[in-house]
């Protein structure tokens, strides 16, 4: 078992193009640790780098504190789980089990030994004389798995192992992944684009954009304190809205002036987030999850007119695109203070047992708890 | 359209069809048939329908070839020659073409562009000169003057490299990582894999080489390294011209090639074709 | 001291070094070799010292009616067999893409001369061109002509033989054009031809307006290919004919082996395959325009 560590490290392309800038992370002795991004951001480069398929141009990569830059990919002990699982096609499943043990020149029979052992523990024994093209998507990941547990790596890369899968073995084999590496204790660095698999697999998670770091850290503090409008709106399905306001105090309570609209916050806003004090009387951004938009009722203090615009129902829960008067910013902008695509309707997620048409007329309620709140440049105001 | 017009249409296309297949395979008939016959009768009857019928067949051609020339030992110098060039040819190839297609080196793109450049060279555009070299190092009539310089071929470099280059690369990177250097991933994980590049250019180089004429004519001076594309028309040569034990020397050259071309008929097709998609 | 990471240099090299000897050694040195000596009245075996005679080589051979009717024999070569073996070829598999029952046999009848040495075609032919009304072709031509065609001894003859030469040439070389034609064909989208039902095309327009078009880059090869093989025209020559008669079947490479072979000339001949690879270097610029230019408009 070993720890990775990103110091400070850079890749360009020869044609100049920077994938990562400036990388600095570490992954702890046994942790899972999720590398999530949109397609292009570098997470796959990242991983890439730590195996050693690809160059280093700046900064160093350490695992267990030995800087690999210079070791080949063959010296580095680590296993990899490919997108496609790159199992050798003319091998049978238990061949496959078997290469690496074979390169390491273990004894015949110890690798027979060990490649049943993990068959079983995989449940692969009934298929040990297949080849991969005889395999189902599942089982052909579980070897890939196999192949990359047989040897006792110092540490697992996965890349988008589950991507090729359907959406339902995708759940199954997630929990699997999960249970394994809980089991065998092993330092994981995984990539994905898929933030449902970042957030229920990841011990912590990395978001990145455009080869630079976002924010790591666990799931349900990605979640509830994302660093930036970007991490707030990639994180969540469908993610944090981003609306432009007006901090103000009435009576010492805390206002936002939204235009159409006023919400009260509770009191304990300004404990929690001492830094909104400085930016009262100030325009700033609100970061609003779908779920905690609500219809209105009776009680209800602040009552946002909207008009429905688009319904998704997925039965137990409604998304909802409405359109009110709100200034919503789009949270993948560069610069959020003068965002050129035009603005995105308002999310919200409401109870699966509300139905509506598009063009219906709303009345909406915002929960004041747990909100975020950022600069004008989208950084986290705490 | 309606039936009987099509079935018009498909009777005079198998019309058609058999009788160039007839007029294609009219000349390798004659052989065939030839060959089975007595040497007098061979052109006498060549320019009737007995060309074709194989009556009192016996195979005495044959056994004059064997008495006549030195049939076995030409033989065995084609098979010597052409089996050296194909199988080194592979190797050298294909690892030429392999580090072309993957691997990371200064130099590269240069060499390659070289190669690529070399293969609109024709070989009788290097023979006189080639010869010349030979001759000045007193290596004609040597297996090594026929075979050393065909092993290295830019053309079988570049269909490897074209069907490498087409390889997912997770294989390669999988194996790296399971520890393997660089000539076991080639040896275990490439070849493997490639099955149908290695038989398309084995299949190229064998047809090539069996054949050859006009080097083989160059550099052998007596029978003992000459091949049979040579050997036969020294036999031809030899009077008294007998052509039933001429094309029974023919029979026996081709056979090798037509029991190859029969089994593997799928690569010989597949290796042509590859040869042309390119560009 | 470490290789930079990703820099495979020593590695690549290792396997790539054979084959780059190789076709240094016999490839290379030799071409360069042939473009010196043709500057050289060098021969083999000659006692007279080796003098640098700039372009008079070449001054020579264009001025040897010899060597100038090998060229012109070899243009003619390539001007006939070129397009009658493409149409040949092109109607094969035109016809076996039909989705004929037993297409696969009549392609395999019809590759079937192009795995036979070329040696061993030429001695077979040598017996079809058998002179005499017994000969096959003579008896032949008299069947079809209802008697009308007087034997001839083809090879012999200063008329006849080139074009005998030409005829087991397209004989020997359709099989291989028509499997590569083939090919393209199947490669050819079936959509397009849905699409050009619909639009009303019937299957002459569709041959002209989707397989014909669809087609040019294996028919540009092909025909660069015979075009090639044409001048590089050989065994058959020398084994059937010796040029003869009159130098009717001569050609470039036979009288660049003359050159080397009876008269021992290797400046001369040196130069002669140097013209012959200029020829070869043209025709492949031709086609490598030919095809890019249909790229560009695409």
């Amino acid at each position: 078992m070993a720890s990775i560590v990103f110091d400070h490290v850079s890749k360009t392309y020869s044609d100049g193009a920077d994938v990562i800038r400036q990388l600095h992370l570490a992954v702890e002795n046994g942790e899972l640790l999720v590398l999530v991004g949109p397609s292009g951001c570098g997470k796959s480069t990242a991983l890439r780098m730590v195996a050693g398929l690809e160059e280093i141009s700046a900064g160093e990569i350490r695992i267990d504190g030995r800087v690999v830059n210079d070791i080949p990919p063959q010296r580095r002990n680590l296993a990899m789980v490919f997108q496609n699982y790159a199992l050798y096609p003319h091998m049978t499943v238990r061949r496959n089990l078997e290469f690496p043990l074979r390169m390491r020149k273990l004894a015949g029979a110890e690798i027979t030994r060990r490649a049943e052992k993990i068959a079983e523990m995989l449940d692969l024994t009934a298929l040990l004389e297949r080849k991969p093209k005889a395999l189902s998507g599942g089982q052909r990941q579980r070897v890939a798995m196999g192949r990359a547990i047989v040897r006792d790596a110092d540490a697992f890369l996965m890349d988008e192992p589950l991507s090729n899968l359907d959406a339902k073995l995708r759940v199954q084999i997630r929990t699997e992944i999960a249970s394994l590496q809980a089991r065998l204790d092993v330092t994981t660095l995984y990539v994905t684009h898929d933030q449902v698999e970042a957030m229920t697999l990841g011990q912590r998670v990395a978001v990145i954009r455009e080869g630079r770091l976002q924010q790591v850290a666990p799931p349900w503090e990605i979640y509830r304190q994302p660093a930036n409008i970007f991490v707030a709106g990639f994180i969540g399905s469908p993610g944090m809205n981003v609306l432009r306001g007006t901090l103000e105090a009435v009576d010492g309570n805390p206002v936002i002036d939204l235009g159409p609209t006023r919400l009260s916050l509770p009191k304990q806003t300004l404990v929690d987030h001492p830094g909104l004090q400085a930016d009262l009387g100030q325009a700033l951004l609100i970061g609003i999850r779908p779920e905690a938009i609500h219809l209105a009722d009776n009680l209800t203090k602040d009552v946002l007119p909207a008009q429905a615009h688009a319904v998704e129902s997925l039965g137990h829960e409604t998304i909802l695109h409405v359109t009110t008067g709100l200034t919503t910013i789009p949270c993948d902008t560069i610069n959020p203070a003068a965002s050129a695509t035009p603005a995105p309707p308002l999310i919200a997620v409401l109870p699966g047992r509300h139905t509506f048409r598009p063009g219906d007329s709303l009345r909406l309620d915002i929960d004041g708890n747990g909100l975020c709140f950022f600069d004008m440049s989208g950084n986290a105001v705490r | 359209m309606k039936p009987t017009a099509h079935f018009l249409t498909q009777l005079l296309r198998y019309s058609v069809l058999t009788t160039l297949a007839l007029l294609f395979l009219a000349p390798l008939i004659i052989m065939l048939v030839g060959s089975l016959k007595a040497d007098a009768r061979v052109l006498v009857e060549a320019g009737t329908l007995a060309a074709f019928l194989p009556d009192e067949a016996s195979l005495d051609n044959y056994a004059d070839v064997f008495r006549r020339s030195d049939f076995l030992r030409f033989f065995f110098n084609s098979v010597l020659i052409t089996s050296a060039i194909v199988i080194s040819g592979l190797l050298v190839n294909s690892l030429a073409g392999y580090a072309f297609a993957r691997l990371q080196w200064r130099g590269r793109d240069l060499l390659f562009n070289l190669v690529l450049a070399l293969m609109i060279l024709p070989f009788e555009a290097i023979a006189v000169p080639l010869f010349y070299g030979v001759s000045m190092l007193g290596l004609r009539d040597t297996y090594f003057a026929q075979i050393a310089p065909f092993i290295a071929n830019a053309f079988s470099i570049y269909l490897f490299y074209s069907f490498f280059i087409g390889l997912p690369k997770e294989f390669e990177e999988a194996a790296r990582l399971d520890g393997a250097d660089t000539l076991r991933i080639f040896f275990t994980i490439i070849v493997p894999n490639s099955k149908p590049v290695f038989a398309s250019v084995a299949i190229l180089s064998f047809l090539t080489w069996w054949g050859s004429y006009l080097w083989p004519l160059m550099v052998t001076i007596g029978p003992s390294v000459r091949p049979l594309p040579v050997a036969i028309t020294g036999f031809f040569t030899l009077p008294p011209l007998l052509w039933g034990d001429i094309l029974a020397f023919g029979v026996m050259m081709v056979a090798p090639v037509l029991v190859v071309f029969i089994i593997f008929q799928r690569w010989f097709v597949r290796g042509v074709t590859a040869s042309a998609i390119k560009g | 001291m470490r290789a930079r990471f990703g820099d495979q240099t020593s590695t690549a090299l290792m396997l790539a070094i054979p084959a780059l000897l190789g076709l240094t050694l016999f490839i290379l040195l030799p071409f360069l070799t042939a473009l010196a000596l043709s500057f050289t009245n060098l021969r083999l075996g000659s006692p007279l010292p080796v003098e640098w005679v700039g372009l008079e080589q070449f001054r020579r051979i264009f001025s040897d009616a010899d060597f100038l009717r090998a060229l012109a024999n070899n243009l003619l070569f390539a001007a006939v067999v070129v397009p009658l073996q493409t149409a040949l070829a092109l109607a094969l598999a035109l016809l076996l893409n039909q989705g004929l029952r037993g297409a696969t046999a009549f392609r395999t009848l019809f590759f079937m001369p192009v795995v036979f040495p070329m040696s061993l075609v030429a001695v077979i032919w040598t017996l079809v061109y058998a002179p005499g009304p017994n000969g096959m072709m003579n008896a032949l031509l008299e069947q079809v002509s209802f008697g009308y065609w007087e034997a001839r001894d083809f090879l012999r003859d200063p008329v006849l033989a080139l074009p005998a030469i030409m005829l087991l040439s397209i004989w020997q070389g359709s099989g291989y054009q028509m499997v590569i034609l083939l090919a393209g064909l199947q490669n050819i989208p079936q959509e397009l031809y849905e699409g050009a039902a619909l639009d009303g095309a019937g299957h002459r327009q569709q041959l002209l307006h989707v397989t014909l078009p669809q087609l040019r880059n294996p028919l540009i090869f092909v025909m660069l290919v015979t075009t090639i093989l044409a001048f590089r025209l050989f065994d058959q020559v020398q084994i059937m004919t010796r040029g003869g008669p009159d130098n009717a079947t001569t050609t470039v490479m036979y009288e660049t082996v003359q050159a080397i072979f009876t008269r021992r000339q290797v400046g001369r001949a040196c130069a002669m395959a140097v013209v012959f690879f200029l020829l070869v270097l043209t025709i492949t610029w031709l086609q490598r325009r030919l095809v890019r230019q249909e790229r560009e408009v695409a």
